[in-house]
Protein backbone atom coordinates (compact mmCIF):
# COMPACT_ATOMS: atom_id res chain seq x y z
CA UNK A 1 0.00 0.00 0.00
CA UNK A 2 0.95 3.72 -0.66
CA UNK A 3 0.11 6.41 0.79
CA UNK A 4 -1.28 6.12 4.15
CA UNK A 5 1.84 8.69 5.58
CA UNK A 6 0.49 11.75 3.66
CA UNK A 7 -3.09 11.29 4.35
CA UNK A 8 -2.41 10.57 8.02
CA UNK A 9 -0.57 14.02 7.75
CA UNK A 10 -3.32 15.81 5.76
CA UNK A 11 -5.70 14.81 8.16
CA UNK A 12 -3.63 16.14 11.17
CA UNK A 13 -3.81 19.20 9.22
CA UNK A 14 -6.67 19.58 8.60
CA UNK A 15 -8.38 18.61 11.75
CA UNK A 16 -5.92 20.61 14.34
CA UNK A 17 -6.24 23.88 11.71
CA UNK A 18 -9.76 23.66 11.05
CA UNK A 19 -8.87 25.07 7.29
CA UNK A 20 -7.55 28.11 9.24
CA UNK A 21 -4.31 28.71 6.22
CA UNK A 22 -1.87 30.03 8.97
CA UNK A 23 -2.60 27.59 11.47
CA UNK A 24 -2.07 24.76 8.56
CA UNK A 25 1.04 26.10 8.54
CA UNK A 26 2.04 26.01 11.89
CA UNK A 27 0.92 22.73 12.07
CA UNK A 28 3.07 21.40 9.09
CA UNK A 29 5.91 22.78 11.39
CA UNK A 30 4.93 21.22 14.23
CA UNK A 31 4.83 17.70 12.63
CA UNK A 32 7.95 18.32 10.84
CA UNK A 33 9.59 19.58 14.28
CA UNK A 34 8.33 16.49 16.01
CA UNK A 35 10.51 14.10 13.63
CA UNK A 36 8.08 13.62 10.16
CA UNK A 37 8.53 16.12 7.61
CA UNK A 38 5.34 16.38 5.24
CA UNK A 39 7.39 16.95 2.51
CA UNK A 40 8.68 13.83 2.15
CA UNK A 41 5.54 12.07 1.66
CA UNK A 42 3.62 11.52 -1.48
CA UNK A 43 0.43 9.68 -2.52
CA UNK A 44 2.97 7.37 -4.17
CA UNK A 45 5.20 6.84 -1.15
CA UNK A 46 5.10 3.00 0.21
CA UNK A 47 3.60 2.51 3.22
CA UNK A 48 6.58 2.37 6.63
CA UNK A 49 4.61 1.51 9.83
CA UNK A 50 7.55 2.85 11.75
CA UNK A 51 6.27 6.28 10.16
CA UNK A 52 2.65 5.28 10.54
CA UNK A 53 3.07 4.78 14.40
CA UNK A 54 4.80 7.92 14.50
CA UNK A 55 2.37 9.99 13.04
CA UNK A 56 -0.60 8.21 15.37
CA UNK A 57 1.34 9.54 17.91
CA UNK A 58 1.51 12.41 16.78
CA UNK A 59 -2.04 13.04 15.99
CA UNK A 60 -2.97 11.77 19.77
CA UNK A 61 -0.02 14.37 20.64
CA UNK A 62 -1.95 16.88 18.63
CA UNK A 63 -5.67 15.88 19.88
CA UNK A 64 -6.45 15.33 16.60
CA UNK A 65 -8.45 12.08 15.87
CA UNK A 66 -6.66 10.07 13.42
CA UNK B 1 6.20 51.73 24.46
CA UNK B 2 9.35 52.48 25.94
CA UNK B 3 12.86 51.56 26.21
CA UNK B 4 15.86 51.85 28.57
CA UNK B 5 19.16 50.53 28.96
CA UNK B 6 21.85 50.57 31.81
CA UNK B 7 25.29 50.59 32.19
CA UNK B 8 25.55 51.13 35.54
CA UNK B 9 27.09 48.25 37.27
CA UNK B 10 25.14 47.46 40.40
CA UNK B 11 21.42 46.08 40.35
CA UNK B 12 20.15 48.97 42.27
CA UNK B 13 21.89 51.92 40.31
CA UNK B 14 20.58 50.36 36.66
CA UNK B 15 17.38 49.43 37.86
CA UNK B 16 16.85 53.31 39.27
CA UNK B 17 18.55 54.41 36.28
CA UNK B 18 15.94 52.17 33.64
CA UNK B 19 12.86 53.43 36.34
CA UNK B 20 14.06 57.19 35.59
CA UNK B 21 14.71 57.01 31.91
CA UNK B 22 11.80 55.91 31.30
CA UNK B 23 9.41 58.69 33.30
CA UNK B 24 6.46 58.76 34.74
CA UNK B 25 4.99 55.80 32.55
CA UNK B 26 2.40 52.95 34.17
CA UNK B 27 3.79 50.12 32.05
CA UNK B 28 0.93 46.94 31.83
CA UNK B 29 4.06 45.16 31.60
CA UNK B 30 7.66 45.18 31.73
CA UNK B 31 10.32 43.10 30.04
CA UNK B 32 13.69 43.29 30.79
CA UNK B 33 16.69 41.56 29.88
CA UNK B 34 20.17 42.00 32.44
CA UNK B 35 23.43 40.61 32.80
CA UNK B 36 24.73 38.00 34.32
CA UNK B 37 26.79 40.71 36.16
CA UNK B 38 24.15 41.92 38.21
CA UNK B 39 22.69 39.28 41.29
CA UNK B 40 19.71 37.77 39.87
CA UNK B 41 17.37 38.18 42.80
CA UNK B 42 18.42 41.68 43.00
CA UNK B 43 17.30 42.72 40.18
CA UNK B 44 14.57 41.23 39.62
CA UNK B 45 13.27 42.24 42.79
CA UNK B 46 14.60 45.89 42.22
CA UNK B 47 12.39 45.75 38.79
CA UNK B 48 9.16 44.73 40.52
CA UNK B 49 9.87 47.50 42.83
CA UNK B 50 10.32 50.07 40.47
CA UNK B 51 7.70 48.83 38.32
CA UNK B 52 4.77 48.21 41.42
CA UNK B 53 1.82 48.35 39.26
CA UNK B 54 3.26 45.96 36.16
CA UNK B 55 3.55 43.00 35.72
CA UNK B 56 7.30 42.25 35.04
CA UNK B 57 9.09 39.05 33.78
CA UNK B 58 12.63 38.43 32.13
CA UNK B 59 16.15 36.59 32.66
CA UNK B 60 20.05 36.44 32.18
CA UNK B 61 21.53 36.69 28.73
CA UNK B 62 24.60 36.60 26.58
CA UNK B 63 24.39 40.57 25.83
CA UNK B 64 22.10 42.71 25.48
CA UNK B 65 19.94 44.82 22.96
CA UNK B 66 17.91 47.96 23.37
CA UNK B 67 17.84 51.84 21.67
CA UNK B 68 19.78 50.92 18.37
CA UNK B 69 22.67 49.50 20.09
CA UNK B 70 24.18 46.01 21.33
CA UNK B 71 25.70 46.06 24.53
CA UNK B 72 27.57 43.94 27.32
CA UNK B 73 27.31 44.18 31.01
CA UNK B 74 24.21 46.32 30.85
CA UNK B 75 20.36 45.96 31.95
CA UNK B 76 17.93 46.47 29.22
CA UNK B 77 14.16 47.09 29.36
CA UNK B 78 10.64 47.34 27.42
CA UNK B 79 7.60 49.06 29.33
CA UNK B 80 4.07 48.69 27.46
CA UNK B 81 0.99 50.04 28.25
CA UNK B 82 -2.42 49.34 27.75
CA UNK B 83 -2.52 50.56 24.76
CA UNK B 84 -0.97 48.16 23.23
CA UNK B 85 -1.88 44.91 25.45
CA UNK B 86 -5.79 44.70 26.74
CA UNK B 87 -4.17 42.17 29.65
CA UNK B 88 -1.10 39.80 30.54
CA UNK B 89 -0.83 36.60 32.29
CA UNK B 90 2.88 35.19 33.59
CA UNK B 91 3.13 31.67 35.02
CA UNK B 92 6.55 29.97 35.90
CA UNK B 93 6.92 26.15 35.39
CA UNK B 94 9.63 25.06 37.98
CA UNK B 95 11.98 21.81 37.84
CA UNK B 96 11.93 21.65 34.20
CA UNK B 97 15.28 19.55 33.98
CA UNK B 98 13.53 16.91 35.20
CA UNK B 99 9.78 16.86 33.37
CA UNK B 100 7.46 19.23 31.91
CA UNK B 101 4.31 19.83 32.67
CA UNK B 102 2.52 22.83 31.63
CA UNK B 103 -1.19 22.18 32.08
CA UNK B 104 -1.00 24.07 35.60
CA UNK B 105 0.34 27.25 33.40
CA UNK B 106 -2.14 26.76 30.85
CA UNK B 107 -5.34 26.28 33.36
CA UNK B 108 -3.98 29.18 35.20
CA UNK B 109 -4.32 31.54 32.03
CA UNK B 110 -7.60 29.82 30.99
CA UNK B 111 -9.27 31.03 34.37
CA UNK B 112 -7.12 34.93 33.98
CA UNK B 113 -8.46 34.99 30.41
CA UNK B 114 -11.68 33.27 31.16
CA UNK B 115 -12.02 31.57 27.91
CA UNK B 116 -10.12 27.84 27.36
CA UNK B 117 -6.72 27.84 25.43
CA UNK B 118 -8.38 26.49 22.49
CA UNK B 119 -10.78 29.25 22.02
CA UNK B 120 -7.41 31.90 22.28
CA UNK B 121 -7.97 33.81 18.99
CA UNK B 122 -4.22 33.33 17.52
CA UNK B 123 -4.23 36.61 15.78
CA UNK B 124 -4.53 38.39 19.20
CA UNK B 125 -3.27 36.21 21.67
CA UNK B 126 0.75 35.84 21.52
CA UNK B 127 2.50 33.41 23.98
CA UNK B 128 6.43 34.82 25.42
CA UNK B 129 8.70 31.78 26.37
CA UNK B 130 11.97 32.21 28.31
CA UNK B 131 13.85 29.51 29.37
CA UNK B 132 16.39 28.75 31.53
CA UNK B 133 19.49 28.34 28.67
CA UNK B 134 21.07 25.45 30.63
CA UNK B 135 18.38 23.35 30.85
CA UNK B 136 18.32 21.14 27.58
CA UNK B 137 14.33 21.57 28.24
CA UNK B 138 13.80 23.61 25.56
CA UNK B 139 12.23 20.74 22.74
CA UNK B 140 10.18 19.67 25.46
CA UNK B 141 8.47 22.79 26.66
CA UNK B 142 8.05 24.07 23.04
CA UNK B 143 6.51 20.81 21.82
CA UNK B 144 4.21 20.81 25.14
CA UNK B 145 3.54 24.19 23.99
CA UNK B 146 2.83 23.60 20.87
CA UNK B 147 0.17 20.21 21.63
CA UNK B 148 -1.56 22.41 24.32
CA UNK B 149 -2.47 25.37 22.41
CA UNK B 150 -2.08 27.05 18.20
CA UNK B 151 -1.39 30.46 19.78
CA UNK B 152 2.15 31.39 18.66
CA UNK B 153 5.08 31.11 21.82
CA UNK B 154 8.04 33.26 21.02
CA UNK B 155 11.46 33.59 22.72
CA UNK B 156 14.73 32.42 23.71
CA UNK B 157 16.86 30.92 26.32
CA UNK B 158 18.50 32.48 29.05
CA UNK B 159 22.28 33.71 28.72
CA UNK B 160 24.76 34.10 31.31
CA UNK B 161 27.33 35.75 29.16
CA UNK B 162 29.03 32.78 27.94
CA UNK B 163 30.20 31.44 31.21
CA UNK B 164 27.54 28.34 30.97
CA UNK B 165 27.36 28.02 34.90
CA UNK B 166 23.82 28.88 35.78
CA UNK B 167 21.30 31.09 34.00
CA UNK B 168 18.09 32.93 35.46
CA UNK B 169 14.68 33.49 34.61
CA UNK B 170 12.98 36.22 36.46
CA UNK B 171 9.19 37.06 37.25
CA UNK B 172 7.06 38.94 39.67
CA UNK B 173 10.08 40.50 41.97
CA UNK B 174 11.29 36.51 41.64
CA UNK B 175 14.40 35.11 40.07
CA UNK B 176 14.71 31.39 39.25
CA UNK B 177 17.04 28.46 37.87
CA UNK B 178 15.96 25.43 36.47
CA UNK B 179 12.58 26.85 34.80
CA UNK B 180 10.52 28.64 32.65
CA UNK B 181 8.46 31.66 32.75
CA UNK B 182 5.95 31.34 30.13
CA UNK B 183 4.01 34.65 29.31
CA UNK B 184 0.19 35.24 27.96
CA UNK B 185 -0.18 38.08 26.28
CA UNK B 186 -4.17 39.53 24.90
CA UNK B 187 -2.91 42.22 22.01
CA UNK B 188 -5.18 45.47 21.13
CA UNK B 189 -3.84 45.65 17.57
CA UNK B 190 -2.31 42.49 16.75
CA UNK B 191 0.84 41.38 16.24
CA UNK B 192 3.68 39.74 13.37
CA UNK B 193 6.66 37.25 14.06
CA UNK B 194 9.58 37.28 12.87
CA UNK B 195 12.21 34.55 12.10
CA UNK B 196 14.88 35.65 10.50
CA UNK B 197 18.03 33.37 9.72
CA UNK B 198 20.83 34.26 7.61
CA UNK B 199 21.44 31.01 5.35
CA UNK B 200 20.83 29.26 2.29
CA UNK B 201 20.55 25.39 1.56
CA UNK B 202 23.03 23.56 0.03
CA UNK B 203 22.17 20.78 -2.20
CA UNK B 204 24.12 18.04 0.30
CA UNK B 205 21.50 16.77 2.77
CA UNK B 206 22.35 14.36 5.42
CA UNK B 207 20.35 12.10 6.95
CA UNK B 208 20.31 11.53 10.87
CA UNK B 209 20.77 7.57 10.90
CA UNK B 210 21.94 7.28 15.13
CA UNK B 211 21.69 9.42 17.46
CA UNK B 212 21.30 10.06 21.24
CA UNK B 213 18.22 12.84 21.09
CA UNK B 214 19.07 13.36 25.40
CA UNK B 215 22.39 14.40 24.44
CA UNK B 216 21.75 16.61 21.92
CA UNK B 217 24.21 14.12 19.60
CA UNK B 218 24.44 12.72 16.23
CA UNK B 219 26.56 9.63 16.09
CA UNK B 220 25.86 8.86 12.32
CA UNK B 221 24.60 10.30 9.40
CA UNK B 222 24.15 8.07 6.10
CA UNK B 223 25.27 5.12 8.14
CA UNK B 224 28.50 6.40 8.54
CA UNK B 225 30.05 8.46 11.69
CA UNK B 226 28.58 11.93 11.60
CA UNK B 227 32.09 13.75 11.59
CA UNK B 228 33.27 12.19 8.75
CA UNK B 229 30.50 12.56 6.94
CA UNK B 230 29.83 16.21 8.07
CA UNK B 231 33.40 16.69 7.04
CA UNK B 232 33.23 15.71 3.75
CA UNK B 233 29.92 17.96 3.07
CA UNK B 234 31.79 21.04 4.02
CA UNK B 235 34.96 20.23 2.33
CA UNK B 236 36.60 19.95 5.78
CA UNK B 237 40.06 18.14 3.77
CA UNK B 238 41.89 17.17 7.36
CA UNK B 239 38.63 16.60 9.25
CA UNK B 240 39.26 19.61 11.42
CA UNK B 241 35.45 20.62 11.40
CA UNK B 242 34.94 22.94 13.97
CA UNK B 243 35.84 26.04 11.98
CA UNK B 244 32.99 25.21 9.71
CA UNK B 245 30.42 25.32 12.14
CA UNK B 246 29.33 29.06 12.45
CA UNK B 247 29.04 29.05 8.21
CA UNK B 248 27.26 25.56 7.77
CA UNK B 249 25.43 24.78 10.09
CA UNK B 250 22.59 22.39 9.18
CA UNK B 251 18.76 23.14 9.02
CA UNK B 252 15.92 20.99 8.53
CA UNK B 253 13.76 22.40 5.40
CA UNK B 254 10.39 22.64 5.09
CA UNK B 255 8.60 25.34 2.60
CA UNK B 256 12.30 26.48 1.86
CA UNK B 257 12.78 27.87 4.97
CA UNK B 258 15.46 26.82 7.50
CA UNK B 259 14.86 25.69 11.25
CA UNK B 260 18.61 25.45 11.93
CA UNK B 261 20.28 22.80 14.13
CA UNK B 262 23.85 24.23 14.92
CA UNK B 263 27.14 22.32 15.30
CA UNK B 264 28.47 22.59 18.80
CA UNK B 265 31.46 20.60 19.40
CA UNK B 266 32.83 16.98 17.70
CA UNK B 267 32.70 14.30 20.15
CA UNK B 268 34.79 12.13 18.81
CA UNK B 269 33.26 10.57 15.67
CA UNK B 270 30.25 12.12 16.34
CA UNK B 271 28.67 15.58 16.86
CA UNK B 272 26.72 17.30 19.92
CA UNK B 273 24.48 19.96 18.62
CA UNK B 274 22.83 23.36 20.48
CA UNK B 275 19.14 22.00 18.97
CA UNK B 276 17.90 17.90 19.21
CA UNK B 277 18.37 16.17 15.95
CA UNK B 278 15.55 13.36 16.04
CA UNK B 279 16.91 9.83 14.21
CA UNK B 280 15.77 9.58 10.61
CA UNK B 281 15.55 13.63 10.07
CA UNK B 282 16.97 14.73 7.37
CA UNK B 283 19.38 18.08 7.28
CA UNK B 284 20.65 20.18 4.60
CA UNK B 285 23.57 21.93 4.89
CA UNK B 286 23.44 25.07 4.90
CA UNK B 287 26.09 27.90 4.18
CA UNK B 288 25.86 31.62 5.88
CA UNK B 289 24.75 34.66 4.00
CA UNK B 290 24.92 38.79 5.50
CA UNK B 291 23.14 38.85 8.75
CA UNK B 292 22.66 42.46 8.49
CA UNK B 293 20.93 42.51 4.97
CA UNK B 294 19.00 39.70 5.40
CA UNK B 295 17.55 41.24 9.03
CA UNK B 296 16.93 44.02 7.65
CA UNK B 297 14.82 42.93 4.63
CA UNK B 298 13.13 40.53 7.32
CA UNK B 299 11.98 43.74 9.35
CA UNK B 300 11.09 45.40 6.46
CA UNK B 301 8.59 42.79 5.34
CA UNK B 302 7.24 42.54 8.43
CA UNK B 303 6.31 46.74 8.70
CA UNK B 304 4.70 46.12 5.50
CA UNK B 305 2.75 43.06 6.46
CA UNK B 306 1.68 44.70 9.58
CA UNK B 307 1.26 47.88 8.34
CA UNK B 308 3.46 49.58 10.89
CA UNK B 309 5.44 48.25 13.69
CA UNK B 310 4.84 49.90 17.68
CA UNK B 311 7.31 47.62 18.96
CA UNK B 312 9.40 44.58 18.81
CA UNK B 313 11.05 42.26 21.26
CA UNK B 314 14.49 40.56 19.62
CA UNK B 315 15.31 36.93 20.71
CA UNK B 316 19.18 36.83 18.94
CA UNK B 317 20.63 33.80 19.05
CA UNK B 318 24.71 34.07 20.65
CA UNK B 319 26.14 32.69 17.79
CA UNK B 320 24.61 35.15 15.61
CA UNK B 321 25.87 38.40 17.96
CA UNK B 322 29.47 36.67 17.69
CA UNK B 323 29.32 36.72 13.82
CA UNK B 324 28.31 39.81 14.41
CA UNK B 325 31.42 40.70 16.62
CA UNK B 326 33.45 39.23 14.40
CA UNK B 327 32.79 40.65 11.34
CA UNK B 328 32.53 44.17 12.84
CA UNK B 329 29.35 44.71 12.30
CA UNK B 330 27.75 45.23 15.77
CA UNK B 331 26.86 49.09 14.95
CA UNK B 332 24.89 48.11 11.86
CA UNK B 333 22.70 45.47 13.49
CA UNK B 334 22.04 47.59 16.26
CA UNK B 335 21.26 49.98 14.38
CA UNK B 336 18.29 47.99 12.90
CA UNK B 337 16.79 48.37 15.78
CA UNK B 338 17.22 52.29 15.97
CA UNK B 339 13.71 53.22 14.98
CA UNK B 340 11.47 51.34 16.16
CA UNK B 341 11.28 51.05 20.23
CA UNK B 342 13.42 47.58 20.68
CA UNK B 343 14.66 45.17 23.46
CA UNK B 344 16.44 42.22 23.23
CA UNK B 345 18.87 39.83 24.09
CA UNK B 346 21.58 37.38 22.89
CA UNK B 347 20.03 34.14 23.53
CA UNK B 348 21.17 30.84 24.30
CA UNK B 349 18.60 29.13 21.67
CA UNK B 350 15.61 30.62 20.59
CA UNK B 351 11.84 29.70 20.40
CA UNK B 352 9.28 29.99 17.85
CA UNK B 353 6.55 26.81 17.53
CA UNK B 354 9.69 24.85 17.89
CA UNK B 355 13.52 25.34 19.66
CA UNK B 356 15.95 26.63 17.00
CA UNK B 357 19.47 27.90 16.85
CA UNK B 358 21.04 30.62 14.60
CA UNK B 359 18.19 32.46 14.26
CA UNK B 360 16.65 35.68 15.13
CA UNK B 361 13.38 35.32 16.72
CA UNK B 362 11.11 38.47 16.61
CA UNK B 363 8.36 39.71 17.90
CA UNK B 364 6.63 42.90 16.59
CA UNK B 365 3.43 44.52 18.01
CA UNK B 366 1.42 45.88 15.53
CA UNK B 367 1.17 49.42 15.78
CA UNK B 368 -2.17 51.20 16.18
Amino acid sequence: MNGQAKRLIDAIIAQRSGGNPTLMITTRTKIMLKGVNPERFLTSTPDDPVIINKLRQIGRDLGVNV
Amino acid sequence: MKCATSLLTTAEGAVADIRTQIGPVDGKWVIFFASSDYDPQLVSAAMQQAFPTATTCGCTTAGEIALGHMTKHSLVAMVVGDDLLEDVAVQVVTGIGAGVDLSAAVAAFEQKFGEPASKWRHDRYVGLVLIDGLSKAEERINDAIGNLTDVSFIGGSAGDDLAFKATHIFANGESYGDAAVLVLLKTRHGFGTIKTQSFRATERVLVATRVDEAAREVLEFDGRPAAQVYAEAVGALDGDIAPFFQNHPVGLMLDGEPYVRSPQQRKGDAIAFYCNIAEGMELTVLEGTSIVEDTRAAIAKAETELGGIAGMINFNCILRTLEIEQRGLTDAYGALFADIPTVGFSTYGESLIGHINQTAAILAFKSP
